[in-house]
């Protein structure tokens, strides 16, 4: 659900650069600790994942104005460190079919990464404790809670948090940022320190939103709470129906051997 | 997401684009792009998108398709070129510019080389294992596609879709996507095994490419390291 959809060139160069740096890093920490032997049963399946997840998130949900990601299935299917380099290839095979920019790409693994992850090591805690199904559903709130916080977080202190508003849109009312005068050149993003014209931008673009019945913050929450339901209710069905068909493929279910990473 | 027009257009074509070396396509590609992030003039960013879009031409693809695949960069970029809109309108236009120019650049590139010298090079530089994974994942894109539409139909004839139930409507679809999920996962056991017998040891052998460079090859790369100088160097009429 928490995906990035700024074009190239909007982001400032140290924010996408140190994006890309430290997914290779969290990248490369992954491919040591994965033993060669241990996955290559598995490198055809999380192919599949990524595929899947890829095929979802180009299915528009039509009355959600965000997507489906299902990368904490990925995670909980393939565990946290697959499910992580399927999140890579992921991103990186969107940015080839445009959807959104090929400098985005490691801050987008990062959001992802961070489901796939999160919501993999929270469901072996929980799926000990609690039914498999409610703590596939905890999983995925948290994960979601998170991977959308960090995306706020990130789009909001770069491009401005309107931006972070699923597909908000519209004009702003309000004056202005610092402008380029220089002639013939035209600022595309301001790297100075954010001014008080983010913050009104930001008031402005929620109040604007409408949702249902709900307007501004309210538009907001219901958005993402609506999302994260979906993607939360559908994670939980599919691995309801795993347990059931085929038990094996769960990462750490409960009474059973979990394999692979 | 029209992979499978893409998929035809980069192994059918026989342009002088499909005809040229991966690796200068590549390079090209890179230098394309670090101009459009680099730059910020609404003039130079026009002109270097008015010279994708002849290549595009030029290589002989179903502008249709392409075009067709610009909306999203478009669409995506406007939401946020009409934020800024109040800053200027050049600020605004320079935004649309970039993400249209980015997206049709590395449209470019996939739609006039196969996916096999993309990953081909991408195995230069990434652990083996990640290579495999995006072989595996675009040859998994054709058969999930296929699949799915199958499964689709399927459930629409047999009378498990109906247009204003929602709820049964998810649970079917939710159904659904568990059976098209197993049937990929035994079909991943089946492919291991085809892939074992021949020798996967966890590396798929791809064909480096050996061709030697031609002067397209030359001249797709001097272009591009002309197209970064004129981006970057603050040159005015």
């Amino acid at each position: 659900m928490s995906h990035i959809h700024l074009p190239d060139g909007v982001l400032p160069f140290y924010w996408w650069a140190a994006g890309m740096a430290a997914s290779f890093i969290i990248t490369l920490v992954v491919l040591k600790r994965l033993k060669p032997e241990d996955v290559r049963r598995r490198i055809p399946f999380v192919g599949i994942l990524a595929a899947f997840m890829l095929i979802t998130m180009s299915v528009p949900l039509g009355i959600i104005p965000v997507h489906l990601s299902l990368a904490v299935l990925c995670g909980i299917l393939a565990g946290p460190g697959l499910g992580f380099l399927a999140v890579v290839v992921v991103n990186v095979m969107l940015a080839f079919f445009g959807h959104g920019g090929i400098t985005v790409v490691g801050i987008n693994t990062l959001i992802l990464g961070s489901e796939a992850v999160i919501g993999s090591y929270l469901y072996r805690i929980l799926c000990g404790r609690i039914r498999n199904t409610a703590a596939a559903v905890l999983s995925v709130a948290a994960s979601l809670l998170v991977s959308t916080a960090l995306m706020v977080v990130i789009v909001g202190s770069t491009a401005g948090i309107a931006e972070a508003l699923p597909h908000s849109g519209g004009h702003s009312e309000e004056a202005h940022m610092e402008t380029g005068t220089e002639t013939g050149e035209a600022p595309v993003t301001d790297e100075s320190e954010p001014n008080v014209g983010d913050e009104a931008k930001a008031h402005i673009g929620v109040d604007s939103l409408r949702y249902l019945l709900f307007s501004g913050w309210g538009a907001l929450f219901a958005i993402y709470i609506a999302g994260i339901a979906v993607e939360a209710a559908a994670t939980a069905l599919v691995v309801n129906f795993f347990l059931k068909v085929r038990p094996d493929l769960v990462m750490g279910s409960k009474g059973l051997t979990s394999s692979g990473n | 997401m029209h992979l499978a027009e893409l998929d035809h257009m980069a192994g059918n074509g026989e342009s002088f684009l499909h005809r040229a070396n991966p690796l200068s396509k590549i390079f090209m590609t890179a230098l394309i792009i670090a101009g459009i992030v680099i730059s910020r003039d609404t003039a130079r960013l026009s002109a270097l998108l008015a010279i994708i879009m002849a290549m595009l031409l030029l290589s002989g693809n179903s502008m249709k398709e392409l075009l067709h695949l610009a909306v999203y960069p478009v669409f995506f970029s406007s939401i946020f070129a009409a934020i800024q809109l109040q800053q200027s309108i050049q600020a605004a236009l320079a935004i649309i510019i970039k993400a249209t120019g980015a997206s049709m650049a590395l449209l470019l590139l996939i739609s006039t080389t196969s996916y096999v010298d993309i990953f081909s090079f991408l195995s230069l530089f990434l652990p083996s294992i990640l290579v495999d994974i995006f072989l595996f994942t675009y040859r998994s894109l054709f058969i999930l596609f296929d699949k799915f539409e199958n499964l689709m139909k399927s459930i629409k004839l047999k009378g498990g879709f109906h247009p204003l139930r929602l709820l049964f409507n998810i649970k079917n679809t939710a159904g659904m996507l568990g059976v098209l999920l197993i049937h990929c996962i035994d079909m991943s056991e089946r492919m291991y095994r085809v892939y074992s017998l021949r020798g996967y040891n966890g590396r798929i052998p791809l064909v480096k490419n050996s061709r030697s460079l031609k002067p397209v090859d030359f001249m797709l790369t001097v272009g591009a390291i002309i197209i970064l100088t004129g981006m970057v160097i603050p040159w005015s009429l």
